[in-house]
């Protein structure tokens, strides 16, 4: 039998055994009245029941995507040989003939463009940050710097979907997908994997947010990412129609499940059950939802932490502290993307703008996690789909418009909490950041490790489809042991 | 009773408190499909050995000789049966099941990192069928289907409508199983109404049916149903699912497309019951016939609907080579049921598909003269639908945009002129915000609608008369835009005078071209015309028998020969790849379960001989179908008002209709679909059918049949996509506020779901588990999650619906509470509810009742949800309780279900 079916069947089970035909709308608002965070124990929703294969040091995902990809030789890998050598081809036994975007692919002059603001070594660690990130670089003690990523994709959409489904073509599952396929979840209210994108005050970049990036593929729809929307009611179709009020909709579902009842009886297909018990949860979500996003009882100093944006509903800091609030209410998987990073003409004006936005929400996050005691046990993973070339993309004279093309030979993320060595930096990229020295992370290495320190091989996570077994990492991958705790 | 028993709990799986012994899911497959036992303890090749060596062993010893390691072949007899490797008779002295168990541990096959692992029953089995003399055989679905002899069965306790019924009586008896009584009359009209349609019946249907006693009266209405113009547009969605069928391009901009005409084209083809030989020739290679017909051109559109990529930065031949990629592998799962895609990079690991044979496929795509360049939803070859209004509504919007962007590209080039300063270094730069310049150096036609808003805003107080203009050039361009994508242009196929070089890629990347090859069709091992020996897969005998068409009648091979391959009476596929489909159309599951794949890692067929069965009734019907007998019915030949062929007289070779009828008037189709604990934990998934299928409709259904019900929906078939309600922002947050979603007014909000607009980065949000016609798709998934439960009690269509299902209840359904109820459940269930329903709903609308008179300003907000006009005569505290309960109505398990 199909796990899904299975779950479906257990779940009709543990209604049968579990509560009587009426009560269940009474025992619904028991539950939620009596709800409390803190003292419930964790109950696991769904999930293989093979996992997780080893101890998981970490039980939840946010994943903060910064979509368009950050400059590593600016915030993160500080590279004197580009000042060095500003205005000089880059030469060609560092690039090797390798292939670059349209762009800048038919560009014969590759002048080294030095980073265009301050490094710094941070923490007890010394973390090389770029002081656009003073926030980022308060936390450096938390976390591991990966400067040695790589990815094989060029353009936006191929290398995102391969950093977050492990295909570069759009259809396969999600890592959220594959995480709440196999885990579960641990909150019956609130989806398991949730995705929230912003983007830049400026609106610089046109980057689409494809539904794929949070996509199923060939795993049930149920295991897509849910998106929050970043305007109105945050999941779709949340509210009630107006004129119908909570007791109105609370008698009518009464009734529904009082019929529904009896087609089970009659039917006795247990589908019906789970619809059942998917009514009360939608119910429930009507609640849960907007206690979520209500950020009243939050403390001031927390908020302050996050920054003014932190009221706006779909700005990246909103969008940080209700990952935080997820994960604390049983989330497996939030994945966060924030666009704005693309800056092919504008790295003077932008990139300092687009830091600014991102670098104190993003700390705070990690802040928050770890004042929460959430930490330990939350992985959090900051980073792009690729880099940006160590030369010039432009005219070299014209500093208002100098930028950097797609680079995907080498660049950084970072990643804190849940079993990753804090106050570390793992792997070198070369003297013009341009490919990696040493300890090169491809990124099914990336997604391999991210699984491991949930508690799973990533060789034995798999779907049959189409007659072969899927697996995230396809058929490569291995768990960078150096970055671990 | 063991084997059933581990038959439906999967591996180390646990049910209650019962922990299952640790069996492979293949075991599970052998035993549900055909029972190994002692009773029966000949060992089939191809339905228990094969699967277990191509599911444990093909990935290093398989067709794939990249990956082959010790340069040991399992997949070919040669290979496998030399000794030591398998000798026949004799397990023990065969090297391959010493090394399933072997003394060292390091000499274990499958090797312990593969995480493959063979369970004893599969060694046992391995074993016995050496020990039998280790006959070899091929993989079913690759060996043309012969018609299989029609059991006899002698059961009384069965009811035998036509042969599908006899199959599926044989295996229930082997089984000790028997059929579930008929349904009641209300449900089975309900549930082929649906099945046939996609709508529920009306009250007038059920009434005549009702009334009908005749032994035909069911197949009466099988009948009126085939011949509804109802039954193409319901047949249309699931092909356009597998077309990946879509208004827009996908990818970045995302831009329009109007490839309708050709929707329209699969639904008029259905309609008139176009046999599915032509069916196929015509999408594939209309264009390649003699003399094509318009038709026969626009229904090659099937192949250009692609995704677009319009992405800035792409390279124009990446793309081109995409879209034949998907061209080829979308023929390939359609008909085929083959995977191509692992191909592209290198031989298939489980089936006899070289990446020769995947690149033969490609080079019959690979002659288009798409380029690949631009992101245009209407790239040549098209052909035009414009009306001689639409174009000339065409020209005067462009005319009145190109009057006022005359006006003010001065005045634009002014402002940003005026923005500019020297720096120190001399040079100029803009004063202006980075938005503003950027809107302005757009120019007027570039710009999206929100830079429209940015420049008014910005300039409103300091350039008055400009930003009067903003407005109307918005404008005018809208309805440029507008009237040029109105003109439909559907995007077809066409060859290049001279053919395009086709080569292999490595690892599928279009600029490392490896060998040179030309079109042909996959050969599945057997080495003939464009295949070359020392191919991979050469030799090997899992493939099917390679059949070659007559010479093509062109200089060189091309996509008709293909066609004519893909329909030839002695492919082994798409007969039964197609009748496969139907049957999980209409019994939710296909008898072979993989739809998608019927490869060697397919899931065998619930029931091999029916399935054959089938697909040779399908390419050569029998003039009667139905058997003679005393219990047999023997209904009237099959006369389909519908025009084209299958008309009056016996059905036609490939003949749609023909098979729907068969199917959805068996026995088996017709059962009642309660079921017992018993058997529901015997066959939990109903694969061997002693009960009727139940199954959530698809969303798209769901809302038809809400629009239907409550009186609202519009009959208009086909034409231009309508945009129905949809909660605000869904585009504009999607797309950075450069696509707007303008919803339509009137009777475009009630069109069926068939005809939404489909947005491709993100899709209708009212079909919540639908395909996302991105890439083809011919297994649908339906989901049971709280977000569905969301959108079908707050939607506004079908808040609407209920609005209006309760304002017909209040005028035609009765006076009394009761008697109303009862009206909206039957007008959508098709049924009387019972006693205790109705008393539940008329409680409901009493306690409904309560809570309106409290807050009569809610009910008169409730009754304003959507668009259609309400009967303001009706009390409103009755009418929106009423709709509360209406809502119920259309949300019960029993009205999601069929």
């Amino acid at each position: 039998m199909h796990p899904v079916h299975e779950h479906a069947l257990l779940q009709s089970r543990r209604h049968f055994f579990g509560r009587t035909a009426t009560g269940i709308g009474t025992a619904a608002l028991a539950t939620l009245l009596n709800r409390d965070i803190s003292a419930a124990a964790p109950k696991v929703i769904g999930g293989l029941p093979s996992l997780p294969h080893h101890p998981a040091k970490a039980k939840r995902v946010i994943y903060l995507f910064q979509n368009g990809a950050p400059t590593h030789v600016d915030l993160f890998d500080y590279k004197p040989e580009l000042t060095k050598r500003k205005g000089e081809q880059i030469p060609d036994s560092v690039v090797k003939g390798a292939r670059f975007s349209t762009m800048t692919g038919g560009q014969t002059v590759r002048p080294c463009l030095p980073n265009i603001t301050n490094f710094a070594q941070h923490g007890k660690g010394g973390a090389w940050v770029s002081d656009f990130l003073p926030h980022t670089a308060s936390i450096a003690d938390d976390c591991c710097f990966v400067k040695s990523m790589f990815t094989t994709q060029v353009n936006h959409a191929p290398a995102i979907c391969f950093m977050l489904t492990g295909s570069e073509m759009p259809g396969r599952p999600s890592m959220g997908a594959w995480l709440t396929y196999g885990l579960g979840t641990e909150t019956e209210e609130l989806p398991g994997f949730v995705a929230m994108t912003s983007r830049d005050k400026e609106a610089s970049c046109g980057q689409i947010f494809y539904d794929s990036y949070w996509g199923s593929g060939f795993l049930p729809t149920k295991f897509q990412g849910v998106k929050f929307r970043g305007s109105g009611d945050p999941v779709l179709y949340l509210s009630n129609p107006d004129g119908q009020s909570r007791a109105s909709r609370r008698t009518a579902l009464d009734d529904l499940n009082k019929l529904n009842e009896l087609t089970l009886k009659e039917f006795g297909d247990p589908e019906t059950a789970t619809r059942m018990s998917q009514y009360e949860m939608a119910y429930r979500m009507q609640m849960s939802v907007p206690e979520l996003t209500d950020f009243s009882k939050e403390p001031q100093k927390v908020l302050d932490m996050y920054g003014p944006d932190v009221k706006k509903q779909g700005s990246f800091a909103f969008n940080c502290l209700m990952a935080r609030r997820l994960v604390e209410r049983g989330s497996r998987y939030v994945q966060l993307l924030h666009a704005g990073w693309d800056q092919h003409r504008n790295l003077n004006t932008q990139l300092k703008v687009q830091c600014q936005d991102t670098d104190g929400p993003s700390a705070a996050l990690v802040k928050d996690l770890k004042r929460l005691g959430l930490l330990e046990d939350t992985l959090v993973i900051w980073g792009g789909e690729f880099g940006r070339t160590p030369f010039l993309q432009g005219d070299i004279k014209d500093v208002k418009s100098w930028g950097r093309d797609h680079h995907p030979y080498v660049f950084t993320v970072w990643m804190a909490g849940g079993g990753v060595k804090a106050g570390t930096s793992y792997g070198e990229s070369d003297d013009f950041g341009f490919a990696p020295a040493k300890d090169a992370v491809h990124i099914h290495d990336f997604q391999a490790t991210i699984l491991h320190l949930l508690g799973i091989d990533h060789t034995k996570l798999t779907f049959r489809f189409q007659g072969r077994d899927y697996r995230l990492t396809d058929v490569h991958g291995h768990v960078v042991k150096g970055l671990l705790a | 009773m063991v084997i059933a028993y581990t038959l439906f709990n999967p591996p180390g799986h646990r049910i209650g408190t019962l922990s299952m012994p640790r069996l492979l899911p293949i075991l599970c497959i052998v035993a549900l499909t055909s029972p190994v036992t002692a009773a029966d303890p000949k060992v089939d090749f191809a339905r228990d050995v094969l699967p277990i060596l191509s599911d444990k062993c093909f990935q290093c010893h398989g067709p794939d000789e990249k990956a082959r390691k010790a340069d040991l072949r399992l997949d070919l007899k040669e290979e496998a049966l030399k000794a030591p490797v398998i000798v026949a008779g004799k397990a023990d002295a065969s090297e391959l099941v010493e090394r399933l168990a072997p003394a060292d541990p390091a000499e274990l096959m499958p090797p312990v990192k593969s995480n493959k692992k063979l369970s004893a029953a599969e060694i046992a089995t391995l074993k016995a069928w050496i020990n039998q003399g280790a006959a070899w055989g091929q993989h079913w679905a690759f060996v043309k289907p012969e018609r299989p002899k029609v059991p006899t069965i002698n059961n009384p306790q069965f009811t035998i409508n036509n042969p599908i019924d006899a199959f599926i009586a044989q295996r229930l008896i082997r089984e000790k199983l028997s059929q579930s009584p008929p349904a009641e009359k209300e449900r089975l009209i309900r549930r082929v109404t649906l099945d046939l349609t996609g709508l529920p019946p009306t009250l007038e249907e059920v009434d005549a049916f009702l009334k009908d006693d005749s032994p035909q009266a069911y197949e009466k209405v099988v009948d009126r149903l085939l011949g509804s113009p109802r039954y193409g547009e319901r047949m249309a969605w699931d092909w356009l699912d597998a077309a990946r069928y879509a208004d827009s391009n996908g990818y970045q901009g995302d831009g329009e497309r109007t490839m309708w005409p050709w929707r329209d084209w699969v639904i008029r083809a259905f309609n008139d019951n176009m046999p599915y030989d032509r069916f196929t020739v015509e999408q594939l290679a209309g264009d390649l016939l003699p003399n094509p017909t318009k038709e026969q051109i626009l229904a090659t559109g099937f192949n250009r609907n692609h995704m677009i990529n319009g992405e800035g930065g792409r390279i124009a031949e990446e793309n081109r080579v995409e879209y034949v990629f998907d061209q080829a592998e979308t023929t390939g799962t359609i008909w085929l049921g083959l995977t191509f895609t692992c191909s592209r990079c290198h031989d298939h690991k489980f089936d006899p598909i070289s990446k020769r044979d995947y690149y033969s496929l490609f080079a019959y795509f690979n002659q288009s003269p798409v380029n690949g360049g631009g992101g245009n939803g209407q790239t040549p070859p098209v052909i035009d639908f414009a009306s001689p209004e639409q174009e000339k509504k065409r020209k005067e919007a462009q005319a009145a945009y190109d009057t006022l962007v005359i006006r003010i590209v001065p005045i634009e080039r002014k402002l940003r002129e005026a923005g500019m300063v020297k720096n120190k270094e001399g040079k100029y730069e803009t004063t202006l915000p980075q938005l503003i310049e950027s809107a302005l150096r757009k120019g007027p036609n570039d710009r999206a609608d929100q830079n429209y808003d940015e420049l008014i805003k910005h300039f409103k107080d300091k350039e008055p008369e400009y930003v009067a203009l903003l407005p109307n050039l918005r404008k005018a361009k809208q309805a440029r835009d507008a009237a040029a994508q109105g003109v439909p242009k559907v995007m077809v196929m066409a060859e290049l005078p001279a053919p395009r070089e086709t080569f292999m890629f490595t690892r599928g990347d279009y600029q490392k071209k490896e060998g040179k090859v030309v079109p042909g069709t996959p050969t599945f091992g057997k080495a003939e015309g464009g295949r070359q020996k020392g191919d991979a897969a050469f030799g090997s005998v899992l493939g099917f028998s390679a059949f070659r068409l007559p010479p093509s009648a062109f200089p060189r091979e091309n996509r008709l020969d293909l066609a004519r391959w893909i329909v030839s009476p002695e492919n082994p596929l798409t007969a039964r790849v197609t009748v496969n489909r139907l049957w999980q159309t209409f019994f939710g599951i296909g008898l072979v379960k993989t739809t998608e794949d019927f490869g060697v890692q397919s899931e065998r067929p619930s029931h091999p001989e029916l399935l054959d069965w089938l697909a040779v009734e399908f390419q050569n019907p029998t003039p009667n179908p139905l058997p003679q007998g005393e219990r047999g019915l023997n209904p009237a030949p099959p006369s389909f008002p519908g025009k084209g062929v299958g008309g009056v007289g016996s059905p036609q070779p490939w003949d749609v209709k023909h098979m729907v009828r068969l199917m959805v008037t068996s026995a088996a189709y017709r059962q009642s679909s309660v079921v017992t604990p018993e058997l529901r934990e015997r066959d939990p998934d109903n694969r061997l059918l002693a009960r009727g299928a139940r199954h959530r409709l698809p969303a798209w259904m769901i809302r038809d049949q809400a629009l239907a019900a409550s009186g609202l929906l519009t009959s208009t078939i086909g034409g231009p996509a309508v945009k129905p309600y949809q909660p605000a922002g869904i585009w504009e947050e999607a797309t950075f506020g450069n696509k707007r979603y303008q919803q339509d007014k009137g009777d475009a909000l009630y069109r069926r779901s068939l005809y939404v607009f489909w947005r491709r980065i993100v899709g209708p949000t009212m079909f919540f588990d639908a395909a996302s016609r991105q890439t083809c798709s011919v297994k649908g998934t339906t989901t049971n999650t709280p977000l569905h439960a969301l959108a079908t009690l707050n939607d506004i269509t079908y808040v609407e619906a209920a609005r209006a299902l309760a304002q017909l209840a209040m005028e035609k359904g009765g006076a009394t509470d009761a008697e109303r109820v009862a009206f909206a459940f039957r007008r959508v269930t098709a049924r009387k509810p019972t006693d205790t329903q109705v008393k539940i709903l008329v409680a409901g609308v009493e306690k409904q009742r309560v809570l309106f008179a409290e807050d009569k300003a809610a009910a008169a907000t409730l009754l304003k949800t959507g668009d259609s006009p309400r009967n303001e005569k009706l009390d409103a505290t009755d009418h929106a309780a009423l709709t509360v309960v209406c809502s119920l109505i259309l949300n019960l398990d029993e009205v999601l279900n069929k």
